[in-house]
């Protein structure tokens, strides 16, 4: 199943990036290579721009240009800050700095010239019109396929590099619970804890025997996420699982008590949702708190009715014969 | 309602230490080498640490690929007529796709909608009752069965569906019936 949820998440990210970047070459999107009329005006007189020498000023773009180019009804001239770098005696390399007021087109462009940059970059030929004004032909820099080079450098190196940081940063909080975890088992609190909640753990999970540790790691995890400890919630999960693979009698393959105990978990008996209300205070909520017993009620509903599922769905063929076949002794 | 906000926040401030204070304590009165236990235990934590790395690699990448395409628009066109019958608005409904992918990326089309549609709307109630309720299973999934390299999920990714399915209509129906 996750084969599959797995290949249809790549599968249709990358047909759907070609599909708009096709769109875009045949709708001609950004207008490569496109001349633009504008106008270079400086702070103070210049007279000459010399060859190698950087410079500051301001580009405007008269409305009638975007209009007539991107199709955007802009209702006065847009000006930028830029910085040129002269090559040619009347030729340079133009950097606009992108800002709020540039046109969304804009910033897509320069995004997709360099990434995450607020830069757009360009060549211009210029003609001197009055002491600190020249007139400039504008060209920016073409690009194409956007949304794949996108998609490789946002979608998967980035996400790549962030689930190593992810998982690395798990490490100290895991080796804290751990730890405590051990003092736990060690001290006998967990099979204390496990016995207490005898009666609901052995219907939820009849192939854990009742004073297993698998079970107070499990009943420490559930607690956890219900108060909302999301830090101390997945490494005593972590735990749990572990405890659960001691049992398991063929590894690789996921036993019904771990089934269970994950959609436990997906199905987030959460009952102090404090992001969102966090979230909802932050922009102004008159009653930030409001959504509460909504909340409460939704997940235990989802939780319910996922351990319904999950119940009902191990008893099917297909699920069984995966757990039976080729079985380790 | 401040001290209803006031009371969680204590509540969350308070309870990882009180939980740690506790089980040290309980610890020392059973006689447990408490220092040496602690680390032979945490030793495991840099294990598990790596042990998890290709399973979030794979699962993050697939997720990154699908968030960063655009499929998310595509998507929403094709399932919007559906969703329109239960009473979902077709703008609550990016939220309902990411909540189970991705964490931060939920939290950044929550605060969008909110900000655009404002916290006290039907859209932005619906979307933080589905943040609160809704969980991100695929990276729960990749994390808990990557720790002890289980790859054969059986019925987990299927039951964990239904389940977030059921917790996305019971926030739309819940918002519609007592804010709508």
């Amino acid at each position: 199943m996750l084969n599959y949820i797995w290949l249809s998440l790549i599968v249709i990210g990358i047909l759907v990036a070609v599909a708009i970047d096709f769109r875009d070459i045949s709708t001609d999107k950004f207008r490569n290579g496109e001349e633009i009329q504008t106008e270079l005006i400086f702070d103070s007189p210049t007279p000459q721009l010399e060859k190698g020498k950087h410079y500051k000023c301001n580009i405007s773009i008269p409305a009638s240009e975007m209009q007539k180019i991107y199709r955007l009804p802009l209702s006065e001239n847009l000006v930028q800050e830029a910085e040129i770098i002269v090559s040619n005696s009347n030729e340079a390399v133009i950097k606009i700095s992108t800002d709020e007021q540039t046109p969304i087109i804009w910033r897509e462009l320069a995004a997709a010239q360099r990434k995450d940059s607020h830069v757009l970059q360009g060549k211009i030929h210029f003609v001197k019109f009055s002491e600190n004004v020249f007139n400039a032909t504008l060209i920016l820099n073409p690009v194409k396929f956007t949304k794949l080079n996108s998609v490789t450098n946002d979608g998967v190196v980035r996400y790549a590099k962030t689930a190593v940081e992810l998982a690395i940063g798990l490490i100290g909080i895991m080796a804290l619970w751990l730890g405590i975890m051990k003092i736990a088992e060690a001290s006998g609190l967990i099979t204390k804890l496990a016995g207490l909640l005898k009666p609901i753990t052995t219907r939820l999970f009849p192939d854990v025997p009742p004073e297993h540790p698998a079970m107070g790691a499990m009943i420490m995890n559930i607690s956890a996420n219900i108060l909302g400890l999301a830090n101390a919630a997945t490494p005593l999960g972590l735990k749990a699982m572990e405890e659960l693979n001691k049992l398991n009698k063929k590894l690789g393959t996921a036993t019904d008590a771990m089934c269970t105990f994950l959609v436990i978990n997906t199905s987030n008996v959460q009952l102090i949702p404090a992001t969102v209300i966090a979230i909802r205070a932050a922009s102004g909520s008159a009653n930030p708190t409001e959504i509460l017993g909504a909340v409460i009620v939704a997940t235990t509903v989802s939780t319910i009715v996922g351990i319904t599922a999950v119940k009902s769905l191990s008893k099917l063929k297909v699920f069984r014969k995966q757990l039976l076949e080729g079985r380790q002794p | 309602m401040t001290t209803l906000i006031d009371i969680i926040q204590t509540l969350s401030i308070l309870a990882i230490p009180s939980i740690i204070f506790f089980i040290v304590t309980y610890g020392i009165i059973k006689k447990v080498k408490i220092y040496e236990v602690f680390v032979e235990g945490a030793k495991e934590g840099f294990n598990v640490g790596v042990r998890i790395i290709p399973y979030l690699v794979a699962m993050l990448v697939a997720i990154g690929v699908f968030r960063t395409s655009g499929a998310m628009d595509f998507l929403t066109i094709i399932i919007s007529p559906i969703t329109n019958l239960i009473g979902m608005p077709a703008e609550a409904l990016p939220m309902a796709i990411m909540r189970p992918l991705s964490g931060s990326g939920a939290l950044g089309v929550m605060s969008e909608i909110i900000n655009t549609h404002g916290p006290d709307s039907l859209i932005g109630r619906m979307v933080s009752v589905m943040m609160g309720s809704g969980e991100t299973t695929f990276y729960v999934l990749a994390v808990y069965f990557g720790s002890v390299s289980i790859s054969r999920t059986r019925h987990a990714v299927p039951a964990g569906i239904i389940a977030d399915i059921a917790g996305i209509i019971m926030s739309v129906w819940l918002v519609n019936l007592i804010f709508g």
